[in-house]
């Protein structure tokens, strides 16, 4: 299989991980460490990154980072979102964010 | 039986007396209300620095600074991860710039080896440094500790000493039976031939034990820190008023400090920031390390540290109650703590300490006045 | 800085949103700060902008707190992290108390600052987790976490999940992947089937959320889902990421392995107790409640002046009991205020307090399953990393209080165990239960002093922009 076949299946098998019945406004792109990804305006970002399988965030002291709480108490998912530190699970989508490991 | 000495309160001083007196023979008692090293000793800035100690007291700081960094061989392997680094005193301004070259004199004549330097230079010695800086006092000995980690230090080398430390045992007072003294405690007496006050900001309510009247000012202190970041500093950093102290630990994490003052008192110790403070401290550190507006705090609290009429320390016997001592109210007295204790202990055992104390009758005689 | 509020309310779950309501509507000027963009708390969450999820029970009783709160003409911070707080009883020995000061920064700009005589706190829970090996893998997540993916941001936490732990949540979860089309791998429940059976007689007081739970192992039952009742997870492996979960009897006994690509595990809730902590408000522990709580009255009132806790702050007792104690907590304070008089007072309260009481009882059931299991904590293995923010492991812990470290905030000074960013919210459980261990219980054990920030603030936000000459620097320390 070629790259780009496995591309196209991948997408429509993390699509199915946004839940049908939902209604949700348009797409946008933002970037993460340099890749394009796209999710709908105003999904959490560790929300997007999940569906997009991106899971680690970054390296910890003790183990890797990742979304745990998904509520803002952990600090595991902290990103830096346009150049600033931000929690993935608390900031949403914006179209263009320019997003990295913290 | 009585205890050659008790010795009241765990902190850096009476850890130190605490441990050198028991390697002289004696037998000691340590007590302390709390946990060892949780009131100033336990929460400091942790900088070992010339540039904030009071001119007379830097030949004790510089012998002091010593034994941090070699705690491991007179503390039996316990620690402080002291790091020695040069630090730098920088001015913004011309008048901050003629305040530096005051001090800083009068340092150097006391035996620190700063030199003032331009604000080019100092960016050399701190890339992070802000551009703004006019003029810089740069002292090669300097250095810091993580000062969480004073108690977990101590408290090995005090047990294999044979120091009797008694933890979370208050003393609420003090009678002197056939020449002893009897200590009034949480849980009973304890009896001993001499007695260490090592208080802190309680020393004041400790001397009254023994009918001195000693005032101590309680001042309270504000600390930051950030989480972890990238490298963004290499030195310990201050400005000359001495309203900051600024470094950033093998961890990442950066502690912003100076003595910015918060809600508190002795009774309920450190107990709100102030915001305008807590803006303050962050703004200046900030100024002066511009990578910190990048940085997230995580945590601010507050420490109480003592000081006397003089702001010079209260070292030396209790005038008129013979075998009574106090040690305490020292200015940055964290630096140079365990070399105070090394002192007092040396009086206390009978010895010529090998530097001068700084007795209380002046302060008393002041207060008398 | 404007005129004080009369009462400020802080969070806005079911708790806060009843206890702003209820103080405006009686004419109190009200403020409610909340971080999300939306009012709702973790259970009534609303999705961002822009998402219509299809509704269910919990947002129809989200959408009826909040058409209330909104009518009430209560102030909505939203988006309002709130991160410092001050006055009250925080002031120079022999002053006065003043009002109670709350900073907080909102999305975008400067800092405020908020005054209010009397301040309700509702800040919820947060949810424990005693660390396993593996725990710190990606695509482990919380329990708590998960209802969140999937009820506010409709997304899956993994095709194939393994759900795990303790309490109601489990089977919402559960039933909730199914729903969505995720494939549940399988439910482990440390919960044996004696203690759901001692829970039904308080369950029986709330038929609909009985019902609810009844309908959820049903679905589970059709698809053929392993239940593992009285089981815990022991490991999660992968390389990477989860890929498979080690799942044993509490009892002992073999090991079963199931195949995932996410695990979704809790051990209950903590009760949010930052804000009163920081007030030096007096606490309890009670292990059923959730842990350390702030002692209250039968009003919500704690042992500070004009303080109040309202919903699972003040100690577990789920989202139906979170309204009324709201409504308890702004009627105390509207009478301490004397905006009530006593008569008032009296005859208000009577109904929420009725109310609160029914709803607590099926809460306290759950609560009790929720409850720390110590035998968890005895399972941790010593090279498991506790505290994630530090990289601190058990070992290093035990360690440290064979050095002598008596209680949370030494442990804390002897191996910065709870230090890092998430202030000790994910490791202070398994903490401080091991602490508790050698020293005689978690009274002893305490618990780590309240400071500020609430949650770690962006240095940029607190520094806006400055000159030099504006630092208030103080008077230079003597020569
Ligand atoms: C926030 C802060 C930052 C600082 N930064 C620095 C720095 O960077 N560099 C530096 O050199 N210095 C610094 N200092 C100063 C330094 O910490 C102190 O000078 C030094 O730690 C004082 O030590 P101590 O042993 O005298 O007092 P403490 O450490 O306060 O010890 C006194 C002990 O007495 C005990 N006690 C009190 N009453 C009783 C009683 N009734 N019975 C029994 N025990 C009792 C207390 O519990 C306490 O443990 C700072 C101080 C603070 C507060
Ligand atoms: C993720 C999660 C899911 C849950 N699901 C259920 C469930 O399905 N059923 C059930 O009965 N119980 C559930 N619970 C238990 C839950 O705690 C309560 O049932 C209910 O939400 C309690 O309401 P509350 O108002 O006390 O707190 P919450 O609903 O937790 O509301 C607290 C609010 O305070 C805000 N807040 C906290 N700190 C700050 C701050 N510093 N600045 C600004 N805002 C702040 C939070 O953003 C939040 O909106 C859940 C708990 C969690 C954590
Ligand atoms: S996932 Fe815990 S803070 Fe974002």
């Amino acid at each position: 299989m070629d790259a780009r076949a496995a591309r196209t299946i991948l997408s429509v098998v993390r699509a199915s991980m946004r839940i049908a019945g939902v209604e949700r406004p348009t797409e946008v792109a933002f970037s993460f460490a340099g890749q394009e990804l796209r999710a709908p305006v105003g999904e959490s970002l560790a929300a997007a990154l999940i569906v997009a399988g991106v899971r680690r965030l970054g390296e910890g002291p003790g183990s890797p980072r990742a979304a745990f709480c998904m509520m803002g108490t952990c600090q595991q998912c902290l990103l830096r979102v346009d150049g600033r530190l931000a929690q993935a699970c608390i900031t949403p989508v914006r179209a263009g964010m320019v997003v990295t490991e913290a | 039986m009585a205890f050659d000495v008790a010795i009241v309160g765990a902190g850096v001083m009476g850890c130190s007396t605490a441990l050198h007196l028991a390697r002289a023979g004696m037998r000691v008692a340590l007590l302390d209300r709390g946990a060892i090293c949780r009131e100033a000793s336990g929460v400091n800035a942790g900088t070992l620095t010339m540039q904030m100690t009071r001119a007379a007291l830097i030949p004790y700081a510089l012998r002091a600074h010593e034994m941090w960094l070699r705690m491991a061989e007179w503390c039996d392997g316990g620690h402080v991860l002291a790091v020695a680094c040069p630090g730098l005193s920088v001015a913004f301004t011309e008048r901050e710039a003629a305040m530096l070259e005051e001090r800083a004199k009068a340092r150097r004549a006391a035996g620190a080896p700063i030199e003032l330097i331009s604000g080019g230079q100092a960016m050399e010695i701190e890339p992070g440094l802000s551009d703004r800086v006019l003029l810089a006092g740069h002292c090669p000995i300097d250095g810091f500790t993580s000062a969480y980690l004073t108690g977990r230090a101590f408290r090995p080398a005090l047990l294999n000493a044979g120091v009797a430390l008694f933890e979370n045992r208050a003393v609420w007072g003090v009678d002197r039976e056939a020449g002893r003294f009897v200590l009034e405690t949480e849980t009973g007496p304890l009896q001993a031939k001499r007695i260490v006050l090592a208080g802190g900001v309680w020393l004041e309510e400790m001397a009254g034990w023994l009918g001195v009247r000693l005032p101590i000012k309680v001042l309270i202190n504000q600390l930051v820190v950030t989480e972890r970041i990238r490298p963004v500093m290499r030195t310990v950093l201050g400005v000359a008023s001495g309203l900051l102290s600024l470094k950033q630990y093998a961890n990442g994490t950066v502690l912003i400090g100076g003595g910015w003052q918060g809600i508190g008192d002795r009774q309920r110790g450190g107990l709100a920031v102030r915001a305008e403070n807590f803006r303050g401290n962050v703004r200046l550190a900030a100024h002066t390390i511009p990578a910190l507006r990048d940085a997230r705090v995580v945590r601010a609290w507050l420490g109480l540290e003592a000081e006397t009429a003089d702001a010079l320390p209260a070292i030396g016997p209790i005038p008129g109650v013979d075998n009574a001592w106090i040690i305490g109210s020292v200015h940055s007295g964290y630096t140079s703590g365990p070399y105070f204790g090394k002192l007092l202990a040396q009086a206390v055992a009978g010895e010529a300490p090998e530097m001068p104390l700084f007795p209380i009758d002046r302060l008393l005689a002041m207060e008398a006045a | 800085m404007t005129h004080p509020y009369d009462v400020a309310v802080l969070g806005a779950g079911p708790a806060g949103m009843a206890a702003a309501t209820e103080a405006a509507r009686r004419g109190a000027k009200v403020v409610l700060l909340e971080e999300s963009p939306a009012p709702g708390g973790q259970v009534y969450r609303a999705a961002p902008p822009g998402f219509v999820v299809p509704p269910d029970a919990d947002r129809r009783a989200g959408d009826a707190l909040r058409a209330a709160l909104a009518a009430s003409g209560a102030e909505l911070r939203l988006g309002h992290r709130v991160w410092g707080l001050g006055g009250g009883p925080l002031v120079r020995q022999g002053e006065a108390p003043v009002p109670f000061r709350i900073d907080a920064l909102p999305p975008d700009g400067e800092p405020v600052t908020l005054e209010a005589r009397a301040l309700v706190l509702c800040a919820g829970t947060h949810e424990r987790i005693i660390p396993f090996p593996g725990w710190t893998l990606p695509g482990v997540i919380g329990l708590a976490a998960a209802t969140i993916l999937l009820k506010a941001q409709g997304v899956l936490p993994g095709r194939r999940v393994v759900v795990a732990g303790a309490g109601p949540l489990l089977y919402a979860v559960a039933a909730k992947l199914l729903k969505a089309g995720s494939e549940v791998a399988a439910i482990a429940d440390l919960a044996t089937r004696g203690e759901w059976a001692r829970a039904m007689p308080a369950l029986l007081a709330r038929p609909d959320l009985l019902a609810r739970g009844l309908a959820w192992r049903a679905a589970l039952a059709t698809n053929g889902v392993p239940v593992l009742q009285a089981h815990a997870v022991i490991a999660a492996e992968g390389v990477g990421a989860v890929e498979r979960v080690r799942v044993q009897p509490i009892s002992g006994g073999a090991a079963e392995s199931f195949d995932c690509d996410a695990l979704c595990i809790g051990h209950g809730l903590v009760p949010a107790t930052e804000a009163t902590r920081v007030f030096r408000a007096a606490h309890r522990y009670a292990r059923e409640s959730g842990g350390w709580v702030p002692v209250l009255d039968a009003d919500r009132r704690v042992s500070v002046p004009l303080l109040y806790v309202a919903g699972d702050g003040g100690g577990v007792r789920g989202a139906a009991a979170a309204p009324a104690a709201g409504r308890l907590a702004a009627l105390a304070a509207l009478r301490d205020l004397g905006v009530l008089d006593g008569r008032a007072h009296a005859r208000a309260r009577r109904r929420p307090a009725l109310e609160q009481w029914r709803a607590a009882q099926a809460g306290q059931a759950m609560a009790r399953m929720m409850a720390l299991r110590p035998a968890l904590v005895d399972a941790i293995a010593p090279e498991t990393v506790v505290c994630r923010c530090e990289g601190v492991t058990r070992a290093e812990i035990e360690t440290a209080l064979d050095d002598g470290a008596t209680e949370m905030n030494q442990l804390k000074q002897f191996t910065r165990c709870g230090m890092g960013p998430c202030q000790g919210r994910l490791c202070g459980e398994a903490a401080a239960e091991l602490v508790a261990r050698r020293v005689g219980g978690r009274e002893r054990a305490g618990f780590a002093t309240g400071r500020l920030p609430l949650r770690p603030v962006p240095m940029e936000a607190v520094l806006g922009e400055f000159d030099y000459a504006d630092i208030p620097v103080p008077a230079p320390a003597p020569l």
